[in-house]
């Protein structure tokens, strides 16, 4: 690789600084915005002339904006724990434990990587329905929280990622465990998953930010507005005329700030799962 | 009992532990796709109706025959670039070998050719050029995302002040939702005339522009000349969204590539210099090459990813761009969600879903010898 010297150094510099820019440019513009009158906000004034804070407060508090934002919260929050409450375990099994068949059925499942949403979307829509099969809880899922959740408890992709970290684990701990009498239920939850930590915080956070912007099925399966989203909200209020710019762009701010504080706090981690997985796919 | 469950404890606990996903990634991962293939030889609206056959694909398609010409093209235009890895080096003239993938190539344009072109006489001419845009869109979008990512790699790859902080810049866009992004994207690619945007490109002596709510071809945007057909290029406002595209992976790619410059071994570098190399030739000779693999992988897989391009697009659409902002995930959504039709809508996922196959055949072929150092 070319190292560029001392002098030299100054045109990496100027590539990134102009990256840099051009990245976080649309996300400025969007705090500007968010701060101008809609007469501002319409003309596409570069700043506002005094900020506005109102305007947070008017999203805040109108249009069942609040009611949007819990939701989000509590559907991000479910599926999370759904999806770790599904692939820990078995991406220890896969990883860790022998059982006949084991390898054919983790490749089967990763071939579900193959198929477009846009396919998966209209039979999902049917079984949530209970077109095709009668469901557990109440006759239709449509408009209703176990309907926004539970088809995106199972991820190939966390699971995958998970195998990978749980594999490195050395195989004589389970044998001295299972030596001292150990199940596996319990190697599980007192070796491997405190082990595991740094791997299940990133998968948490990728189905978090996956469940937060999960857009086209809450707006196939919600008739209601009970159970709307941010990003479903967000999605009308664009959609309607003669919309004001400003309390748009407000909206957005206030529904990407959860998912830009929890990357703050999270980057190093996410940088080195997203160099890892890129080249291994 | 208790011997029983003791001495098959491996057996029972894997499945127990593998079940619930196993249901869950079954019925909502890999069931869908043999359900899309039951409704699409259906009449179903809302409720199934009676069996239609293949009639669905034949509105589709137009002609069935003339589909499994095209993919048959497909097919053959990666036989000749495998001919082309596989024979390079066992002939004794490489011209031959050439000379053989390069007919292998103009058979699989001629075939596309004539049986895109049957297609588009009979077939559903919304559907087949909803593939060319999203063709436009991911071919686009994933050269420049691959491209510009590298440009930022090379840059990151220097001994700088704050790269951990730029690198956590650049993901930004790669993380904020598409609904919300597009959101300001709509505003700044708007048609105002004096928008930021336009204002902008005005210092550069540009007229000003209606971006996503012109539905000319680029063709004429940038030379002024009015085609028609597959080499008028994607229009303004698909062009546009082609920009969110990018804007909002190429920080992803350059990361990845950024590990794959440093999984380069260093002792190749030393012993370039040890030989007296210059810069340029150290260049040239191993980082290149040895990157080539894993662009090309991003490339193609990117290329695929990209066929399902679908959130922003939905959020950036207007109803000036016309049609032209219609890609493939869009206008199925569209007929089973504003038109209710849903066996019609199962055929055209399922048309999807076997071209993507063939580009995935496509990623095997090219990718069947492993990188060859990690």
């Amino acid at each position: 690789m070319i190292k560029f010297n001392q002098r030299e150094l100054i045109v990496p510099y100027i590539i990134l600084f102009i990256v840099m820019f051009v990245s976080v440019y649309p996300l400025l513009y969007m705090v500007s915005v968010s701060f101008m009158t809609a007469g501002e906000a319409s003309n596409q004034y570069l700043i506002p002339k005094e900020l506005r804070f109102e305007n947070y407060v008017t999203v805040w508090t109108s249009n069942n904006f609040q009611q949007y934002t819990l939701n989000s919260i509590i559907i991000s929050a479910i599926i999370v724990i759904g999806v770790l409450f599904t692939s820990v375990p078995a991406a220890y099994a896969f990883a860790k434990i022998d059982f006949p068949f084991r390898d054919i059925i983790f490749y089967s499942l990763l071939l579900s990587l193959m198929i477009p949403e846009i396919i998966a979307l209209l039979p999902h829509l049917l079984i949530i329905r209970g077109n095709i099969f009668p469901l557990p809880f109440g006759p239709s899922w449509m408009n209703s929280l176990q309907g926004l959740t539970v088809p995106f408890f199972g991820n190939i992709f966390i699971i995958f990622l998970l195998r990978q970290y749980i594999k490195k684990i050395p195989n004589e701990l389970w044998d001295a465990a299972r030596m001292d009498g150990s199940s596996h239920l319990y190697f599980l939850r007192k070796v491997v998953i405190p082990m595991s930590m740094p791997i299940i915080v990133t998968v948490s956070l990728f189905a978090f930010i996956l469940a937060w912007n999960s857009f086209a099925w809450p707006l196939l399966i919600l008739t209601k507005e009970d159970w709307f989203p941010v990003t479903v909200s967000i999605y009308s209020f664009i959609r309607e005329a003669g919309t004001n710019y400003n309390l748009l762009m407000a909206a957005s701010l206030i529904s990407i700030s959860p998912v830009l504080l929890l990357y703050f706090f999270t980057q190093k981690l996410f940088l080195e799962s997203i160099s890892n997985f890129g080249l291994k796919q | 009992m208790i011997k029983f469950i003791n001495k098959y404890s491996d057996q029972i606990n894997g499945y127990l532990f593998v079940l619930p996903a196993f249901l869950i990634i079954g019925l909502f991962g890999i069931f869908p796709v043999f359900f899309g293939m039951y409704m699409s030889v259906h009449k179903w609206k809302i409720f199934k109706g009676r069996f239609l056959g293949f009639e669905n694909y034949q509105k589709i398609v137009g002609d069935i025959g003339s589909f499994w010409i095209f993919i048959l093209g497909l097919l053959v235009m990666i036989a000749s670039y495998w001919v082309w890895s596989e024979f390079k080096n066992k002939f004794s003239k490489k011209i031959y070998c050439l000379f053989i993938s390069f007919l292998l190539l103009i058979l699989s344009l001629f075939l596309i050719n004539i049986s895109w072109a049957d297609m588009m006489a009979k077939g559903d001419k919304d559907f087949l050029n909803s593939l060319i845009y999203i063709f436009y869109y991911s071919f686009f979008a994933i050269t420049t995302e691959v491209g510009l990512g590298l440009l930022i790699a090379f840059a990151l790859y220097q001994k700088l002040k704050g790269k951990q902080f730029f690198q956590m810049v650049l993901l930004f866009p790669y993380i904020t939702p598409a609904v919300m992004g597009g959101a300001v994207f709509f505003i700044i690619f708007g048609k105002a005339e004096n928008s930021i945007l336009n204002e902008f490109i005005g210092y550069f002596g540009y007229d000003p522009q209606m971006w996503l709510f012109d539905k000319r071809k680029l063709s004429e945007v940038l030379f002024g000349i009015k085609m028609e057909g597959f080499f008028a290029g994607p229009s303004l406002a698909l062009t546009t969204s082609i920009f969110y595209g990018v804007w909002s992976y190429t920080g992803y790619y350059a990361i990845i590539l950024l590990a794959g410059l440093s999984i380069i071994p260093s002792d190749l570098y030393e012993a370039a210099k040890a030989e007296g190399a210059s810069r340029w030739q150290t260049f040239t000779k191993i980082t290149i090459p040895l990157l080539m693999p894993i662009i090309f992988f991003l490339l193609l897989t990117g290329f695929i990813n990209s066929f399902q391009a679908f959130n922003h697009i939905l959020v950036m659409k207007t109803s000036s761009a016309g049609e032209t902002m219609d890609v493939v995930t869009i206008e199925i959504f569209d007929h089973f969600w504003d038109r209710v039709k849903f066996g019609y809508a199962a055929a055209e996922g399922v048309v999807l879903f076997i071209i993507l196959n063939v580009l995935a055949i496509s990623q095997y072929v090219i990718f069947r010898k492993r990188l060859n150092y990690d």
